[in-house]
């Protein structure tokens, strides 16, 4: 049987994604402007957003497929993207140029739902499997 | 209290406060951790260099001959590169096409700049500025010279000045010598009759001789911005053995091809302060046929401008030398004298006299309606209506009886031309109004005083200006025409 509070977290996930990635990307040209923020430091910072952006939409759509037709493989391919996010979403809480209070607060909700999605999926494949 | 930088999330601050009731009063000193209560205050950086002034580089052994040059002058720009040296990375695709220069652009020569020297920061010659385009300059400063070094100083020889050819149209412009004055060392200065003979500085008796102690450049040019003539005028002189520094003086100015260097007052509208040009035409030429104004040569002349009746001391119009002043674009002015009448003066000359007096020995018949009208253009040029007016209104009493001018006003009616930000002066309308009073016969002995005047005013009659608005941007939506499919 699909897993129902995954199926809702992955939804959830996808909305406060955008809102993640819209208020991060605008935060940093914020920062752009009023600190001083030179070039080499701010191509990592910006590769990293977009990258997270590009893993982002095949692991929700690995998710759903995975969960709606209780297949186990899509499931694993998306738990092994999420792993991929969670790394960049730490290196954007602690390893960016500038960190703000508001950085803080969005990366750690997002990671917080990651965490969450992971244990949900593992208990779905374990549940598909047997 | 003194905090560190606000833009922090927390951060320690020494607060210094005064406790008043101990004896004596003494200064609390404590450490507390501020919070900054906004949400983009910055948590953590990892650029440490973000929070810091960046600090100068210290001159060493190494980098020390970089740094005197980038930053050793009296000035130094931010851009050091954007002048002299580099003419080879400029793209030679330029060569072809015709060099057209703008109001302030330098005028740029073969190795960089024609050069106009001036003082920079204090007198001192600077050979590093540049003549901007139609900007006439006239410039002096001191330089040290010393007699032994004279033939080696470049700033004293001529070549310095005429050395480079300027970039103008296709083919490069050289510097011509237009005419060499010689100045003695008392001051007399002799016209050379023959100037294609280059006069280098040389020593002789203990003198430096042929020193350069002043340039005029004279640039012509097209109406297009194209250069197609150059010359300099020089003055040289002799240094003797005391002086150590001679002062020079620099001049240039632009003439338009085929023009009087007539200076303009305005340009295109008048500028307030400057003289109303003013020409007449001349006998024999019919209108519309063009017109040729004569002796417009400097702007001294009188033939040039439209002038009024000058106020003299002695305050007799009949003892006026015709001293004259000239009308001034926005100034409105009256001036006068008296005028004495005895029994024995006959009416006729002294209403010809009278009428000398006020309108001057030559009245022009047109006024610029521009600063910057030139003769040739026929409608930029606004002629004087004359009007006569008589004093007494009795018609009856008017021809037999003897008519004297007694005021000369002129009215000049100008508006506000051109855009909103940058409106021009432009003159509409002119009027000379003549005066004319009856001269009663005075019984013999007797005399009489009566004033004359003649007046200049400017009247604005710009209509309001009306601010033009874009229009209104359209909104062109159309829907595709099977939008409502499989409904329509």
């Amino acid at each position: 049987l699909s897993s129902l509070p995954l199926q809702i977290l992955l939804y959830v996930n996808g909305v406060y994604y955008i809102f993640y990635f819209l208020a991060t990307l605008a935060m940093i040209i914020y920062k752009s402007q009023v600190f001083s923020y030179p070039d080499d430091f701010l191509a990592p910072d910006l590769a990293v957003l977009f990258l997270m952006a590009f893993l982002e939409v095949p692991r929700l759509y690995l998710g759903f497929k995975g969960n709606l037709t209780e297949a186990e493989a899509p499931l694993g391919l998306s738990l092994g993207l999420t792993a991929g996010s969670v790394v960049l979403c730490v290196y954007l809480l602690l390893w960016q140029t500038y960190v703000l209070r508001a950085d803080v607060l969005l990366n750690a909700v997002l990671l917080s739902a990651y965490g969450l999605e992971s244990a949900l999926k593992v208990t779905a494949i374990a549940a598909f499997v047997s | 209290i003194c905090r560190g930088d606000s833009q922090l999330c927390r951060q320690k601050a020494a607060v210094y406060s005064l406790d008043v009731e101990a004896n004596p009063p003494e200064r609390i000193f404590k450490l507390i951790d501020q919070v900054n209560p906004s949400i983009f205050c910055i948590h953590a950086t990892n650029y440490k260099q973000a929070l810091y002034l960046k600090s100068p580089e210290i001159p060493t052994p190494e980098n020390f001959d970089r740094l005197l040059d980038k930053f050793g002058g009296a000035t130094f720009s931010a851009e050091p590169d954007s002048w002299n040296l580099d003419m080879d990375a400029q793209n030679p695709s330029d060569a072809n096409e015709t060099y057209r220069y703008e109001y302030g652009a330098p005028v740029q020569t073969e190795d960089a700049f024609l050069r106009l020297p001036s003082p920079v920061v204090s007198s001192w010659c600077s050979d590093a500025n540049p003549a901007g385009f139609l900007v006439n300059q006239a410039t002096k400063c001191i330089r040290s010279v010393s007699v032994e070094k004279c033939d080696s100083i470049q700033a004293l020889s001529m070549l310095f000045y005429i050395n480079s050819s300027i970039l103008a149209s296709v083919f490069q412009v050289n510097i011509t010598v237009q005419s060499i004055v010689v100045q003695s060392l008392n001051g007399m200065r002799t016209l050379l009759s023959r100037s294609d003979v280059l006069r280098l500085p040389m020593v002789l008796d203990g003198l430096c001789i042929n020193a350069v102690l002043g340039v005029n450049y004279h640039i012509t040019h097209t109406d297009t911005g194209e250069i197609i003539e150059a010359a300099a005028a020089f003055v040289l002189g002799a240094i003797s053995k005391e002086a150590l520094s001679i002062e020079q003086s620099f001049e240039i100015s632009f003439t338009q091809k085929n023009t009087q260097p007539v200076p303009l007052s305005g340009n295109p509208g008048y500028v307030v302060g400057l003289p109303v040009r003013a020409g007449s035409r001349p006998q024999g030429y019919p209108f519309p046929a063009g017109f040729l104004f004569a002796a417009l040569a400097l702007s001294s002349n009188k033939h040039s401008q439209l002038t009024i009746l000058q106020s003299t001391s002695t305050q007799d119009c009949l003892a006026a030398q015709g001293a004259r002043a000239p009308v001034l674009f926005g100034y409105n002015m009256i001036s006068g004298c008296k005028l004495r009448i005895t029994a024995a003066m006959k009416c006729q000359p002294l209403a010809q006299t009278l009428l000398d007096v006020l309108k001057g020995q030559s009245f022009p018949e047109y006024v610029a309606s521009f600063g910057n009208s030139q003769a040739q253009d026929v409608l930029d040029w606004v002629p004087i209506t004359q009007l006569h007016i008589s004093e007494q209104m009795m018609s009856i009493t008017l021809q037999s009886s003897c008519q004297i001018p007694v005021s000369l006003g002129i009215e000049v009616k100008w508006a506000k031309y051109g855009s909103l930000v940058n409106p021009q002066a432009r003159i509409v309308n002119v009027t000379a109004t003549i005066t004319t009073t009856t001269l009663k016969q005075l019984p013999s002995g007797k005399e009489r005083i009566i004033p004359i005047t003649s007046s200049v005013v400017f009247t604005d009659i710009s209509s309001p200006a009306e601010p033009a608005y874009k229009a209104w941007p359209t909104i062109n939506i159309k829907l595709p025409f099977d939008f409502f499919y499989p409904f329509v």
